[in-house]
């Protein structure tokens, strides 16, 4: 930049940030760290997409405050410390407005430190691991439910068809273990017998000695809590290993259209946890699924969903705050009911709104979908410490299909 | 050419002095990346005493590090003691590993010795992970907030300067000579009288100390650890790389090294989301291909400069 420029800009800055309105000011700038490569690529690249066509849309709107909306984007590589170095650099090289999560519990565990150190409010749509928002953290909104009930339909359904043992398995970091754990206990609650349960590390790709112990403990449900890639990896090795049990359930993976293209037939009768489905009836949910599949040319999963609502919903707390300012858009956003794609949500702690995982097999294509067999959990954003909803059980269900057998799917609805 | 003290001793004075003032004008972001390059100064150093001297490649250089990260972490999070004692504890730790994993292996040579590293980082991230009551697990360990990273920079700083002042001592005594025999033949070594065991396990534990330190730091500075980002593979290698850049067995080689290559994978990271890792890589290929033995070893070569540098 020239001298003249830098002097010119530097003279807009300063009457911008003076007596000006609002609108002459430069625009909001966003800042996120999301996993582009490494372990988390995939799922990262969905949310990262679910922020870009959230911030379009809400300038074709006319921005937020009568400014347009900038994302800055960082690549984390799915590693927790160099999401707390991006973080720092967003918020204090960047400057930038607000901040958004970045993919996956233990890389928002990283970067809260950070956001918390700033007061920075970080709506966190992909981190579903209750313990970090239990922390005493103040600034940070939970948008999907909880990790611990990702598996809870696959068990739960099981117990309905009589099986009788379960193997569970999980990629050893923070999310993956509460899944695995949350479905341990359920199983044990539904009367499961566990007979195995195994972590791996995080980027396992040979999963042959796990395999070769689960098969000798024989059981008739495999609950795998994982993320994308081992997804793949153990469902591929499970099929070259022989390794059939009646019922096999993934909790993160199954639910990409990526997962079905990548393993073709072996992707059948697989069951995956998904936190939305583009068939479910909230508003602007169509449109939301269209457009995101014109936009970059694939569907959406609930990672871009949950991007796209989070996003949604940090703006619309916020408009109603009127202010960026950290300690207003915190109390818009607890006061605020707001129904997006992903689902209505609500920032009452105590109060339960449709927001969960259900259990649907994206893995099928997509002619043998059937629209309208979801079961929505209700949850929503909520402030520290959450408290489970009273009501929460009883109406809990993550469903579980099988593709071929539609008979299955009529047994378990609600 | 000549480096003249006259020259040199003043230069650094004010870098110093530089790096002292940095964090009342940085930004939180300028501070950490600082603090960054300081970490990876201490460790591509440390790396630089066992394998850059005496020739013994250690692949699992990370195992200090990650070793010292939990043992910071855990006596700042479960027996509340004070960061820089903890960091202090993490050194010792490191070292008394060193010490334990050394006796035998040193015994290696050649890719074995580079194997066993290998192996003990694996070794000691899987028992993290199993011991969950200690370390958390999977799960990592969450230490409470506290902005410190201004202090922990200065710490950080300090061991970066004292790492290289040790390989500066080191190169300079009797006791590095003796260590660059044994790169160049252990076998003359043994025969000249060198107790080539010792010398070894002596370099090997100086270069455990500041890994151990380093990580305990950096466990503080992050408030959250969980095995992977502190026993990663990624990490030793990076080590390598910083040292292979800059110029192994002299003493600026790391400093330069790894100034230069965090500097370099932060730009093309910010730039670059998608590709950085891809140009990375061709970075390392070209040092290795255009310039085996480093920056510096061109510049030793070509201008005739002093082994000390």
């Amino acid at each position: 930049m020239t001298l003249k420029g830098t002097i010119a800009l530097t003279l807009v800055a300063a009457l911008a940030g003076g007596s000006l309105p609002a609108a002459a000011q430069g625009p909001i700038r966003i800042g996120a760290s999301l996993s582009l490569t490494g372990t988390y690529a995939k799922l990262g690249k969905n949310q990262h997409e679910g922020y870009q066509l959230c911030i379009k849309e809400l300038n074709a709107k006319g921005g937020l405050l009568g400014r347009k909306l900038d994302l800055v984007m960082y690549d984390d590589q799915s590693l927790p410390p160099t999401a707390v170095r991006l973080y720092e650099k967003l918020i204090t090289e960047d400057k930038v407005d607000a901040v958004m999560g970045p993919y996956s519990s233990p890389v928002s565990e990283a970067a809260a430190n950070v956001t918390e150190k700033y007061k920075k409010v970080m709506v966190a749509p992909l981190a579903a691991t209750t313990s970090i928002f239990k922390k005493g953290r103040k600034y940070m909104f939970m948008v999907i439910s909880p990790a611990e009930g990702y598996l809870e339909g696959l068990v739960d359904m099981a117990a309905k068809r009589g099986l009788k043992t379960v193997a569970v398995v999980n990629e050893d970091t923070l999310f993956s273990k509460a899944a695995a754990s949350g479905a341990v206990e359920l199983a044990k609650k539904k009367g499961l017998q566990v007979v195995f349960t195994e972590a791996y590390p995080k980027g396992n790709t040979d999963f042959s000695a796990l395999l070769t112990k689960l098969r000798a403990a024989n059981p008739d449900v495999v609950a795998a809590a994982t993320y994308f890639d081992d997804a793949v990896a153990l469902t591929r090795q499970m099929k070259e290993l022989n390794v059939n049990p009646k019922m096999y359930g993934v909790t993160v993976g199954g639910d990409l259209p990526e997962f079905y293209d990548t393993l073709k037939q072996n992707a059948e009768y697989i069951y995956g946890a998904t936190q939305w489905e583009h068939t479910l009836p909230y508003p602007g949910n169509q449109e939301f699924f269209d457009t995101y599949k014109k936009e970059f040319a694939h569907e959406p999963s609930y990672h871009s969903a949950a991007g796209y609502a989070g996003c949604l919903i940090y703006a619309e707390g916020v408009r109603r705050a009127g202010s960026l300012d950290a300690d207003k858009v915190r109390e818009a956003l607890l006061k605020l009911e707001l129904k997006t794609a992903l689902s209505p949500s609500s920032g009452r702690a105590r109060r339960r709104s449709p927001c969960g995982p259900t259990t649907s097999p994206r893995a099928r294509r997509a002619s043998r979908r059937r629209p309208g067999t979801h079961d929505r959990t209700r949850r929503g954003p909520r402030r520290p410490p959450p408290m489970p909803p009273p009501d929460q059980t009883a109406g809990l269900r993550r469903q579980s299909r099988r593709s071929k057998i539609p008979a299955m799917s009529e047994t378990t609805e609600p | 050419m000549r480096l003249s003290p006259a020259v040199v001793l003043p230069a650094l004075a004010v870098v110093l002095a530089a790096l002292v003032l940095y964090p009342f004008v940085g930004t939180g972001y300028g501070v950490r990346a600082m603090l960054q390059i300081f970490m990876w100064i201490a460790l591509a150093g440390s790396w630089n005493l066992i394998s850059g001297l005496t020739g013994y490649v250690s692949f699992g250089h990370v195992a200090f590090f990650g070793a010292g990260a939990y043992t910071g972490a855990i006596l700042v999070a479960s027996a509340g003691w004070s960061w820089p004692v903890a960091a202090l504890a993490g050194g010792i730790a490191a070292a008394l590993l060193a010490l334990f994993i050394g006796y035998p292996c040193l015994r290696l040579k050649g890719p074995y010795f580079a194997i066993a590293m290998l192996g003990l980082n694996e070794v000691l991230r899987a028992l993290v992970s199993y011991f969950e009551g200690l370390t958390g697990g999977g799960n990592g360990l969450s230490l409470p907030t506290l902005d410190a990273t201004r202090a922990i920079y200065y710490v950080m700083g300090v061991l970066a300067v004292a790492v290289t002042a040790m390989t500066y001592a080191i190169i300079t005594s009797r006791f590095g000579l003796r260590l660059m025999t044994i790169r160049e033949d252990e076998i003359a070594a043994e025969a000249m009288g060198i107790d080539t065991f010792h010398h070894k396990l002596a370099a090997f534990l100086l270069s455990a100390v500041g890994p151990g330190i380093a990580g305990a730091l950096t466990a503080r500075d992050q408030g959250y650890i969980e095995p992977l980002s502190v026993f990663p593979l990624a990490i030793t290698v990076t080590m390598i790389v910083m040292v292979l850049f800059g110029g192994k067995g002299t003493v600026w080689g790391p400093v330069l090294g790894a100034a230069a290559l965090f500097v370099i994978q932060e730009i093309v990271w910010a730039r670059y989301p998608y590709v950085h890792p891809l140009l990375f890589g061709a970075i390392i290929v070209a040092v290795v291909l255009l310039m085996p033995r480093g920056v510096l070893g061109l510049l030793q070569l070509k201008y005739r400069l002093p082994r000390t540098i």
